[in-house]
């Protein structure tokens, strides 16, 4: 794999069994280099979720191979991939998915103290800057829930960063904000990607945030055109 | 990091829905302190049952059995024929236990065997006037009868030591004064089966509350009854023996039955009744606090499964970000351990206080003042443990199912 490759995807084809054999990825080949802003589109049913959670390692029931830092993560067992994306992915779901009974802080940390490379107190300064990055300092100690949605999304965004990912995955992370705060987002993916070399791949509707990206894949019923 | 991120997750999911871990708790502390409850109880009925046997009953008893059976004793030399023998008859049998002190000074020298007292016991008439009534005179060794069966404390009038002094003496059992309307100081005529008959004066009367005994039964001296049996003063009935712990009385019987001749007998052997009783009474107990501890053990089984559906979703996130099937197990059986621990430790807490509230009960009956209770640290010990084991079943079973969830699913709705 060149140097500059963060991730490789040889024919990726998933099949949905249920309620019938319905093939949703179509033998997907690509590659995506380091600091890449990548934007993926397509029409709603087209399978961008689908390839982002095979992508992301979630999802382990496809054919074809995948390999992310020069490590191929096709076979690996879940405990692996578990600990593989603690560390090198970081994910943003369309529904800030976060835990409810935590605060702002607790749940950007995390993940950081999960992968346990630091002390409490320095993933603590960390969260409060990426909280402060997206605008969130005075909101940090709150519970999530009682967060306007923006906000959580934030919080949601922060805490995919944490652990300085090398790529970070995005399910129409701006889908539920207004225009302001998707351009602050669109901001820090780009500032993400360009000082600090960290790849994004975002699954995106808006047609305005996909054509300020680095490439654009778009995908039609499984296969990219 | 001392305190791990999973303990922390544990640690909110308990304290953010205080009401459903206190609903868990309440389960295990309901078990528990019932289990206590229930094996305090028994065990405490058990020893009342075991104290109120023991004041009649020695732990081992030697006695002469009697003749072997020989009603057909010319089957024994010729096992093939048929012999027809009418009206067989004992000529010569020895009676009750000739050479007592001998035997005895072997007993002492047993280390498990902590007292033992010799007993002259005749079967009489008591009669007061035209009143006869069927009975046992015991003659005893006043000092060491009293170390086997603690007789002075059931005395309800008179003094037990007195009787060493009173040749003449005798105490009588509470409901053999009254059928025979004796009073102390009053006289008491003695007929035995050979036609002797002697008086005796009443100097007290005992209460064992075991109505069999109290109704027929009557202390004199030994040597006392050996005069009135006319024999000499090696002659004993009885040998009662009591060792250190009454339930471990085998070894000591068969140790001893190498040593005489006679026949030798634990209190189980002859009190089958009392042992199926006390076993029944320990088994009904373990099977109520069981069954007690397994529908706690359901009830946490069932708020443990609802607290995962509950938090699907966010299982579904932390596997996401990278926690795996192992952490999230760790997690639900962590939240399981503490609600386990510290519904136990309420529990024996809880246990201890309706015990001695039980405890407390008046209940006037065979020299009970109250409801009877034992407090053995073992049930106690027993009872938090069964507790944990039982949380901790029902903790991993829901645990392990939260584990294997499967992120993706969960995420794409
Ligand atoms: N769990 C599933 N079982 C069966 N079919 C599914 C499942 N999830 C998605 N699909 C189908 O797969 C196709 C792609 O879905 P998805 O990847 O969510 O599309 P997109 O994100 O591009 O809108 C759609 O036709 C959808 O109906
Ligand atoms: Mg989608």
């Amino acid at each position: 794999m060149e140097k500059n490759i963060v991730l490789k995807a040889e024919s990726i084809t998933k099949y949905f069994y249920e309620p019938e054999k319905f093939q949703v990825l179509k033998g997907l080949s690509f590659e995506v280099r380091k600091s890449e802003f990548l934007a993926l589109i397509g029409k709603s049913g087209s399978g961008k979720s689908t390839l982002l959670y095979v992508l992301s390692t979630m999802d382990t029931d496809y054919e074809g191979r995948l390999t992310i830092n020069n490590r191929v993560v096709t076979g690996g067992t879940q405990n692996e991939l578990a600990a593989f994306r603690n560390e090198h992915i970081g994910f943003v779901f369309q529904f800030h998915y976060l835990l409810p009974e935590f605060s702002a802080l607790e749940n950007v940390m995390l993940p950081a103290m999960k992968l346990k490379k630091r002390s409490k107190a320095e993933i603590e300064e960390k969260a409060y800057q990426h909280l402060s990055l997206l605008g969130l300092q005075d909101q940090a100690l709150k519970r999530v829930n009682k967060l306007s949605g923006g906000q959580q999304q934030r919080v949601a965004i922060a805490r995919a960063l944490i652990n300085d990912p090398t790529i970070i995955m995005g399910d129409e992370p701006t889908g539920n904000l207004d225009t302001r705060n998707t351009q602050i987002v669109f901001d820090i993916f780009k500032e993400l990607s360009k000082e600090r070399n960290q790849t994004i791949i975002a699954v995106t509707h808006d047609d305005d945030f996909a054509s300020q990206c680095d490439r654009i894949i778009e995908l039609s019923d499984g296969s990219i055109i | 990091m001392l305190r791990s991120i999973n303990n922390r997750i544990s640690q909110v999911h308990l304290t953010s829905n205080v009401k459903q871990t206190i609903v868990a708790m309440l389960g295990v502390t309901f078990g528990i302190s019932m289990y206590v409850f229930m094996t305090g109880f028994m065990t405490g009925v058990n020893n009342a049952q075991t104290d109120l046997a023991f004041s009649s009953l020695a732990h081992i008893r030697i006695y002469n059995d009697g003749p072997a059976d020989n009603t057909n004793i010319a089957k024994k030399i010729y096992p093939n024929d048929i012999i027809n023998l009418r009206n067989a008859k004992i000529i010569k049998y020895t009676e009750g236990i000739k050479n007592a002190a001998s035997i005895t000074s072997v007993l002492h020298n047993q280390p498990d065997i902590t007292d033992i007292t010799t007993q002259v016991n005749i079967n009489v008439f008591f009669k007061n006037a035209g009143n006869k009534v069927n009975g046992v005179i015991c003659g005893v060794d006043v000092f060491n009868e009293n170390k086997v069966f603690n007789i002075s404390h059931y005395m309800v009038q008179g003094n037990w030591n007195e009787l060493k002094y009173r040749a003449d003496g005798i105490f009588v059992g509470i409901a053999l004064a009254k059928n025979l309307s004796l009073k102390v100081n009053d006289n008491l005529n003695v007929l035995t089966s050979d036609g002797v008959t002697r008086n005796y004066k009443v100097i007290g009367i005992f209460q064992t509350n075991v109505t069999g005994v109290d109704k027929t039964k009557a202390y004199i001296t030994e040597n006392a009854a050996r005069q009135l049996l006319a024999v000499n003063q090696d002659y004993v009935t009885d040998i009662m023996i009591n060792v250190k712990d009454y339930n471990k009385t085998q070894s000591t019987v068969d140790k001893v039955t190498k040593l005489t001749p006679y026949k030798v007998e634990s209190w189980q052997m002859a009190n089958q009744q009392l042992v199926a009783g006390s076993n029944l009474r320990d088994i009904i107990a373990v099977a109520v606090s069981l069954t007690i501890l397994l529908v706690a053990g359901f009830g946490i089984y069932n708020i443990m499964n609802m607290t995962i559906n509950q938090k699907i979703k966010e299982i579904a996130i932390l596997k996401a970000m990278g926690f795996s099937g192992k952490d999230v197990t760790q997690i639900f059986l962590t939240e399981a351990i503490i609600i386990g621990l510290i519904g136990g430790v309420v529990g024996m807490g809880f246990g201890l206080f309706i015990s001695k509230m039980v405890n407390r009960v008046p209940f006037n009956v065979s020299g009970l003042h109250t409801l009877p209770m034992a407090y053995l640290p073992k049930d106690y010990v027993l009872a938090f443990l069964f507790g944990l084991v039982t949380t901790f079943i029902a903790g991993y079973l829901p645990a392990r199912k939260a584990s294997k969830i499967d992120p993706v699913t969960i995420i794409r709705g």
